[in-house]
């Protein structure tokens, strides 16, 4: 009687969810075309504009048949297409690494931007400029990278060894004191040895220095991580269900907590040794991602990637054009985003990861 | 009560300590520099009765520079522990809160649109300046206060909004910094760092009173800090308008943190730090921990001077670095050990 | 006489309203408890009733006056307020704790006078505590940081004491030892008394009035015999119960048996609803 009932009743729920199920994945891959077509329009965008102005078809031809002899496709080889492609990687690896972030300490206000990596990169970046001055351009980014895991790790660290664990405010608390630490380490340096200008420019982050040889470091490296994300973006969502809950569904959380770190580091590492410190792509992407398509980490890291990539190649675009022909620093751009953005989240009651 | 009389003498021993140490600093920091006075020579100057050289220097440089130093240590000690009493946050300081940004910020728009005036110390810079800093801080109190303002103030939205709004103008601030040229950049980065620049007695006078003011007001205010400290609804149920309160305290912090800001630049830490060893020394008594944290802060400051000043001649290292540099640590210590 | 009153009061936060035209008396010289299912409201109200929260509509009368229209430091020497899980710093001793009870009294420093160390002294020996006085806060037990806490109350010298959840963190011993105090309060000083209060056997030996909320909404006012009902408990919890008398006290107490079934169909519809 009541048995047959809920067996049907069951069939029923079970192949609503699975209805479900199929609409989210419909909805996560058409995200991911159009999102992917977008890039390709606004790459074009971006190589066209500029203080050269070079029309869409010129572009094209640069790519298909390449001439050194034309000007113009030599400043679309050199400069424009390593930037625009400089511009998708770095967006997109600061937007994986934020996601990765968030769901790792189940905070919404994690971001790489606050957790002493730009910091730590920049500290590894004074003492380099100011010590070595003959390094060369892998030189500064191993050592930013490095720099940058500094940061990465004694945030964590911080966090791993802080009595109740690492609440919101703590980890905001936390990036800031690193960062202000090495931040003033870089200051004490930088003014002492003369470097602090050059500094300024890398602060505020922009991709006026992208070459192929920073693209093949950013494929590299941040292939790797961007790999190693979505090996992890499954146990990342079961994490993000709590701490003894992942452990009773028999996670390794400490080892998903490390790669997790990994990940951060390398991506992050890699974005601001190329491109310096550009805010909130880590904090705004992942909650529109999220917005979007759910909690589901294996749909939000590629989906951050493509997003965090369309944003920052816009953002630059928008860093060209605001003051022409004066570059704007693209940091600037993206905090105008992020800051309100940001502050809404701090005003929010909404506990959503 | 035996415990209340001991903490007492403690109290008093505590300060006769801090007062002997700041004298000590005092007499070393007139001592020491680029021109180096032995004691006998400063006693003799301040009596009148020294060369013109040692004259100028101390007299005219380096007493007005110490006394500014104590006045701003106390100054932003004092307004990091009535940020922690009003927003319940051990971890509160008003660099944390964005309130030193908000100053910085407005000192950088009148280094960028007075190009070329931090050289010379005018009236024009000695007036406005402060003001400009005051400004600041103010807009970045009122800007907070406003975000962090949902049918009254959570204070943990309050630290999250004031990192956001922190984060905020330091992003506004590297922006204008790149327009300068390197000249007004490098006044603009050292007094980013934290720098006591003003030296000169006109400006002391200005801002002695102000400061000299507020402190006592926050000792005023101790039993009502002392009761906040218990929760919201304790302190409505004791009979304390709650919001009011809260909001004059603010005030008087932000006034704190804007004019010494506006003398010493950028000087994070210090209100953070000072406030938690006054209250591990003396307990949360604000009675007893105000006037131990106004002390502690005037005399990490003046030796955070003289270490900077002192330490890699001729480079000045900003004073607010070499707090910074020393705070840090212990704060993330605070950090980790905090609930 | 009536010590505490609503009239048609609304409560909520934000666009939520979780009170509705509450018209509720407390009497005076009674102890009353507040009970109802997690969520209900009792604690708002509770809140409300303290003015720590503000009401969305409707009035709360204390003593015949507009709670809002009193001063709060005049409203807090006629009514003290111990709300849930309460903090005190670290290192603030015993002694130091109760003599803010006496801030409504004071002015401006907080200078404890002769009157403000006696009513200290009272309160600690009242609550038990004179051998603690200078003991921190943070070290002792729970049932005695709690009683440390009703001597503030006390110290405030109120004809009116409400308290939230008063026993819910403490075990048998310690909430037993409260209730007593708070009896002994009531009996000695015909002090009035508001709690909330989880446990319903415990609500029901120790109030004169229990009011039993469901949704906000005032279910059943009365004496313990009153209230405690199987058909009011079916309606407040959920459950189903017998009510037995107890054999020292004579008061009913409720044995709980079995949850009561919602129908499968709407209990399966709820879940789909992510």
């Amino acid at each position: 009687m009541n048995g047959i009932g809920n067996a049907k009743q069951q069939e029923g729920d079970s192949s609503a969810l699975h209805k479900k199920r199929v609409r989210a994945s419909i909805k996560g891959t058409f995200v991911l075309i159009i999102g992917m077509i977008l890039i390709l329009i606004s790459m074009g965008l971006s190589i066209a504009y500029g203080a050269a102005d070079i029309k869409m078809a010129t572009v094209w031809e640069a790519v298909s048949h390449f001439n050194p002899e034309i000007t113009s496709h030599q400043i679309i080889q050199e400069i424009r297409m390593p930037r625009a492609i400089g511009a998708v990687l770095v967006g997109a690896f600061l937007a994986v690494s934020g996601a990765v972030m968030q769901g790792l300490t189940r905070n919404p206000l994690a971001s790489p931007s606050i957790m002493g990596v730009t910091d730590g990169a920049a500290f590894a970046l004074v003492i380099t400029l100011a010590f070595f001055p003959a390094a060369t351009m892998l030189g500064l980014t191993i050592s930013s990278f490095a720099g940058a895991g500094l940061g990465v790790i004694l945030v964590f660290t911080i966090g791993a060894f802080s009595k109740g664990g690492l609440t919101p405010v703590k980890l905001a608390l936390a990036g800031v004191a690193v960062g202000s630490m090495l931040s003033a380490f870089s200051s004490a340096i930088a003014l002492h040895t003369q470097v602090a200008k050059d500094m300024s420019f890398w602060y505020a982050g922009g991709l006026t220095t992208v070459s192929w040889g920073s693209i093949k470091i950013l494929l590299i490296t941040g292939g790797l991580g961007l790999v190693l994300a979505l090996y992890i973006s499954r146990s990342i969502t079961i994490l993000s269900l709590g701490e003894e809950v992942s452990k009773g569904l028999g996670q390794n959380t400490l080892l998903v907590k490390s790669l997790g770190v990994i990940v951060v580091l390398v991506l992050t590492g890699a974005a601001v040794s190329v491109a310096g410190a550009i805010g909130f792509i880590g904090l705004v992407i992942p909650h529109i991602t999220r917005f979007m398509i759910g909690s589901d980490y294996r749909w939000i890291i590629p989906i951050s990637a493509v997003l965090g990539g369309l944003l920052l190649v816009l953002a630059d675009i928008a860093a060209r054009m605001v003051n022409a022909p004066f570059e704007t620093p693209v940091g600037a751009i993206t905090a105008i985003i992020g800051v309100p953005f940001f502050l809404y989240l701090a005003r929010g009651e909404r506990r959503g990861l | 009560m035996n415990q209340s009389n001991a903490k007492k003498k403690k109290f008093i021993v505590l300060i006769i300590l801090l007062f002997i140490l700041t004298i000590i600093t005092f007499v070393l920091s007139l001592n020491l520099g680029v021109v180096r006075i032995a004691p006998i020579d400063v006693f003799k100057t301040l009596l009148g009765k020294g060369t013109a050289r040692d004259q100028l220097v101390l007299v005219d440089f380096r007493l007005p520079r110490m006394i500014l130093a104590l006045l701003i240590g106390a100054g932003l000690a004092v307004s990091g522990a009535i940020l922690q009493g009003v927003t319940k946050n051990e971890l509160a300081d008003p660099g944390i809160l964005g309130i030193n940004s908000g100053a910085g910020f407005m000192v950088i728009l009148f280094i960028y649109f007075f190009q070329g005036s931090m050289n010379s110390i005018n009236t024009l810079v000695i007036f406005l300046m402060p003001l400009f800093a005051l400004a600041g801080a103010v807009l970045a109190a009122f800007l907070i206060y406003v975000l962090a303002w949902k049918k009254g103030i959570d204070p943990v939205r309050l630290i999250l909004v004031g990192i956001g709004v922190n984060s905020g103008f330091g992003a506004a601030i590297i922006i204008f910094q790149l327009k300068m040229n390197p000249q007004d950049f490098m006044q603009a980065a050292v007094w980013l760092s934290g720098d006591i620049w003003g030296t000169n007695w006109k400006f002391v006078a200005i801002l002695a009173p102000l400061i000299l003011l507020l402190l006592p007001f926050a000792l005023y205010k101790a039993h009502i800090l002392n009761i906040m400290n218990l929760g919201d609804q304790v302190a409505t149920g004791l009979g304390i308008q709650v919001e009011k309160e809260r909001r004059l305290l603010l005030l008087a912090a932000v006034a704190l943190a804007g004019f010494s800001v506006a003398a010493g630049g950028g000087i994070a830490f210090l209100g953070l730090v000072a406030p938690h060893i006054a209250k591990r020394l003396i307990g949360p008594k604000h009675q007893l921990f105000l006037p131990i944290t106004a002390v502690l802060g005037a005399f990490v400051l003046l030796l955070a001077d003289t270490i900077g000043k002192n330490l890699l001649t001729p480079t000045q290292i900003p004073v607010g670095i070499v707090v910074a540099i020393f705070s840090a640590p212990y704060f993330i210590f605070l950090l980790m050990k905090a609930k | 006489m009536v010590s505490l009153s609503t009239e048609n009061l609304q409560i909520g936060y934000g666009d939520k309203t979780i009170v509705e035209n509450l018209n509720l008396h407390i009497n005076k010289g009674e102890i009353t408890t507040i009970i109802g299912a997690n969520g209900c409201g009792k604690s708002t109200i509770l809140k409300t009733l303290a003015r720590v929260h503000a009401a969305t509509s409707g009035i709360v009368y204390l003593d015949g006056k507009m709670i809002h229209k009193v001063p709060t430091k005049e409203i807090a020497r006629k009514m003290a307020v111990l709300p849930q899980s309460p903090e005190a710093p670290n290192g603030l001793t015993v002694y130091e704790l109760i003599s803010f009870g006496r801030s409504p009294h004071q002015s401006g420093f907080g200078r404890l006078t002769d009157k403000d160390r006696q009513v200290i002294e009272w309160a600690l020996e009242v609550t038990g505590l004179s051998l603690f006085a200078d003991h921190p806060v943070d070290a002792l037990s729970g049932g005695q940081r709690q009683r440390a806490w009703i001597a503030m109350a006390i110290a405030q010298e109120t004809d009116l004491l409400l308290l939230d959840e008063p026993t819910t963190y403490l075990d048998m011993a310690h909430q037993l030892e409260i209730l007593q105090l708070l009896e002994k309060l009531n009996k000695e000083q015909n002090r009035t008394i508001v709690m909330v209060i989880h446990d319903l056997n415990h609500a029901s030996r120790f109030s004169h009035q229990m009011v039993a909320l469901c949704k906000g909404n005032i279910v059943k006012e009365g004496s313990a015999e009153e209230v405690m009902t199987p058909d009011v408990l079916k309606t407040v919890f959920q459950i189903d119960a017998e009510i037995v008398k107890d054999p020292r006290t004579k008061k009913p107490v409720c044995l709980c048996y079995d949850l009561i079934q919602k129908e499968p169909e709407l209990e399966h519809r709820k879940v789909m609803n992510f």
